[in-house]
């Protein structure tokens, strides 16, 4: 019997058990005993360190996506399947993770079987970072773990996309840094590690919100998708050297491009809070609505803290948290 | 430019510098041809676009290795080349543009304005006219040019972090301004030191009063693609100074390149000694095969009158652009446009008399 803290494979080093086991494409459902309930759980993002167009190994342009781990927020899920009758989902109002469900069933072989899915998490909605995609990964986890598999990211991701048109790259844990196509669930790179440790304070641009899923691509010049290779360049260097100090150069060029297309308000201020505060940089959620301050762990963060907290509320931002994007140093903190 | 893979032709084998190290603070990006970025990214767009159709005529006027480069990637692609040059081009560079299959026009005669470059452009609009379907890359406007350094900024950012200070000669305004846009993008900072020669029109110089014997940087045209607010300070470097330095490339690090790469070197070189804490990187743009009957041989140096015993140790600097003659001197630019430049510069002109 597999206990509960064995399905939360989702932060944590794969084992070579677990490494390589492909999908089988018809699951022989006799030799195996079906769990009572299986469990998937994932973290959030805080939007992102790097979003834009990239060539693919074959030349073609890809649009593609660098996410900020948060441990912050999360997202459980639990699965108890039925060889036969309804799909159900719990809250009601997330029939996108029905559609997850219902693929990784008959990608298991499990056709027409149904069950109960419950989910439970704190990810804000509209604020991009990545709430669709946490309902839409633990429930795919969730399923899996009921007939005993673990699911390699690669189809975790194909199983995602088909289930919400675009989705982020939350399937690979915060050890592999990876540049994600999100249009097509594709790794278009594996950045080769974990992203530089930096600890974030982080704070929302607007209070309403954004409907992440129903904006359109962004048409870059040609010159900003040529733009896009240095930054990956440098980006790739960051996570080589472990070099966080590039990693915010890499988040604040990602933003003033980005900016150029899906204007922020208060951007430009929080451009100079960041200078005067001695941040690294500046990311954001960039089809959402968080943005952060990234910060040298060990540099005198509380001052920095302090001082950027007081420089917000001057813009009106009066809530803020901070977090880093080493989750295995920070305490669980989902739910 | 990863030595493990096979490319898919020689142009993308070669089309990146290689990486090395001049001084402790200072690195060279060797171009074999620096020009094929531009040629094959500009080719590559114009197709996309659908500009350029599959094999329909490529027409451009050039001397240099700009034509070079666009001859190796037309042959590449199928498509044919018209190339309009002047009598300064080597007999050598001809045989070798006609061997990739390019028809190569000299213009016998100096236009009605612009010297031998206005007449060249007379007789390619000509051509462009008379052949509908033709595609004309035009390096000095064609903003695809200063784009297609995206590349080499990636290779710089990749292999270095970043770097203080980029130095490179000025012609059609594009790897200097195109490598720094990107760069400025994530090291907003970064000093660009542009290196131009005397009686150029680009930093403020007038054409007249002779030729340049300096090939390959300078213009006598104002080339739209030079985005002048790049430029922290300017340097003009004269013929013998930029011969003496290739030179000395060679001697000194083996490193076989054109007299560009010589003028870029001296100043790169200068920056990096004045500031010995930042890391500079200069743009060598071609190698020395084409210069071994004149820059490479002493007879001919001798018969330019183009021999100088030592580099001058350090440049003179002007306090305006216009009207110097110093053989190296640099003027403080100031990431300014050319209209602020001047115009400050006239009333300097003015006060002194």
């Amino acid at each position: 019997m597999h206990s509960a803290a064995a399905t939360l494979l989702d932060t944590r080093p794969r084992t070579a058990a677990t490494e390589r086991r492909p999908v089988p494409s018809l699951f022989p459902a006799s030799t195996t005993t079906v769990q009572q309930a299986g469990y998937g759980r994932v973290h959030a993002h805080h939007g992102e360190i790097l979003q834009g167009m990239f060539y693919s190994g074959d030349g073609t342009l890809e649009h593609g996506l660098v996410t900020l781990p948060c441990g912050l927020y999360g997202t459980r899920a639990r699965f108890r399947p039925l060889r036969s009758g309804p799909l159900t989902v719990e809250p009601r109002d997330r029939p996108r993770a029905r559609v997850a469900a219902r693929l990784t069933l008959d990608a298991l072989g499990r056709r027409g079987w149904g069950g109960s899915i419950r989910i439970a998490g704190n990810v804000p909605l509209r604020w991009g970072c990545g709430s669709s995609t946490t309902d839409v990964l633990s429930t795919i986890r969730a399923v899996a773990d009921a007939f005993g598999q673990v699911l390699e990211p690669e189809w975790i991701a194909r199983l995602s996309v088909a289930a919400e048109t675009a989705s982020d790259s939350l399937m690979y844990p915060p050890e592999q840094a990876v540049l994600f196509g999100q249009r097509r669930g594709s790794l278009l790179q594996d950045l080769g590690g974990p992203l530089p440790r930096v600890q974030v304070l982080g704070f929302n641009t607007e209070i309403e919100g954004t409907e992440t899923l129903s904006l359109p691509p962004i048409a870059y010049s040609v010159w900003e998708i040529e733009a896009f290779q240095p930054i990956l360049g440098l980006l790739r260097r960051a996570v080589d050297q472990h070099d966080a100090s590039l990693l915010g150069r890499v988040a604040t060029a990602s933003t003033e491009i980005n900016q150029r297309h899906r204007p922020k308000p208060l951007i430009p201020q929080l451009l100079r809070v960041a200078k005067e505060i001695g941040a690294l940089g500046t990311q954001v959620a960039h089809s959402g609505t968080v943005a952060g301050f990234l910060l040298q762990p060990g540099d005198d963060v509380p001052g920095r803290v302090r001082h950027a907290q007081a420089a917000l509320a001057r813009l009106g931002v009066h809530r803020s948290w901070e977090f880093s994007n080493d989750l295995s140093s920070q305490p669980e903190l989902v739910p | 430019v990863s030595g493990t893979v096979i490319n898919a032709n020689f142009v993308d084998a070669i089309a990146l510098p290689r990486i090395v190290w001049l001084r402790p603070n200072l690195i060279g990006l060797a171009f074999p041809l620096m020009k094929l970025l531009p040629a094959r990214f500009i080719i590559r767009k114009a197709l996309e676009k659908g500009e350029l159709k599959p094999g329909a005529l490529i027409a451009e006027t050039t001397s240099g290795t700009f034509g070079l480069a666009l001859a190796m990637v037309a042959r590449l692609q199928g498509h044919p080349l018209f190339l309009v040059s002047d009598p300064a081009i080597d007999p050598p560079l001809k045989r070798r543009l006609e061997d990739l299959g390019a028809t190569v026009h000299i213009v016998e005669k100096t236009g009605a304005s612009g010297g031998y470059q206005g007449a060249r452009l007379e007789v390619l609009e000509k051509v462009l006219a008379d052949n509908p379907g033709s595609f004309c890359p035009r390096q000095y406007t064609n903003p695809n040019n200063p784009a297609s350094y995206a590349p080499c900024a990636e290779q710089l950012a990749h292999a270095t972090g970043g770097i203080d200070c980029l130095v490179g000669t000025v012609g059609s305004g594009g790897s200097v301004c195109g490598i720094s846009s990107y760069l400025r993008l994530m090291f907003p900072e970064l000093n660009v030191v542009g290196v131009d020669t005397h009686r150029s029109v680009i930093f403020g110089q007038s054409d007249a009063g002779g030729g340049r014997m300096l090939r390959g940087l300078g213009n006598s045209l104002m080339p739209q693609n030079v985005d002048h607010t790049a430029f922290d300070l300017v340097h003009w470097v004269g013929a013998a100074e930029a011969f003496r330095a290739t030179r000395e490339l060679h001697r000194e690090h083996a490193l076989f390149v054109g007299p560009t790469s010589g003028a870029a070197y001296m100043v790169a070189d200068w920056w990096a000694r004045e500031n010995p804490d930042h890391l500079t990187a200069v743009v060598l743009p071609d190698e020395g095969y084409r210069y071994q009957d004149t820059v490479y041989d002493d007879a001919w140096l001798a018969a330019q009158g183009a021999v100088i015993d030592r580099l001058p140790e350090q440049p003179v600097e002007w306090d305006r652009p216009q009207d110097g003659d110093d053989p190296w001197a640099f003027f403080r630019w100031g990431r300014r446009s050319y209209a602020d430049v001047m115009s400050e510069a006239n009333k300097l002109q003015l006060s002194a008399r």
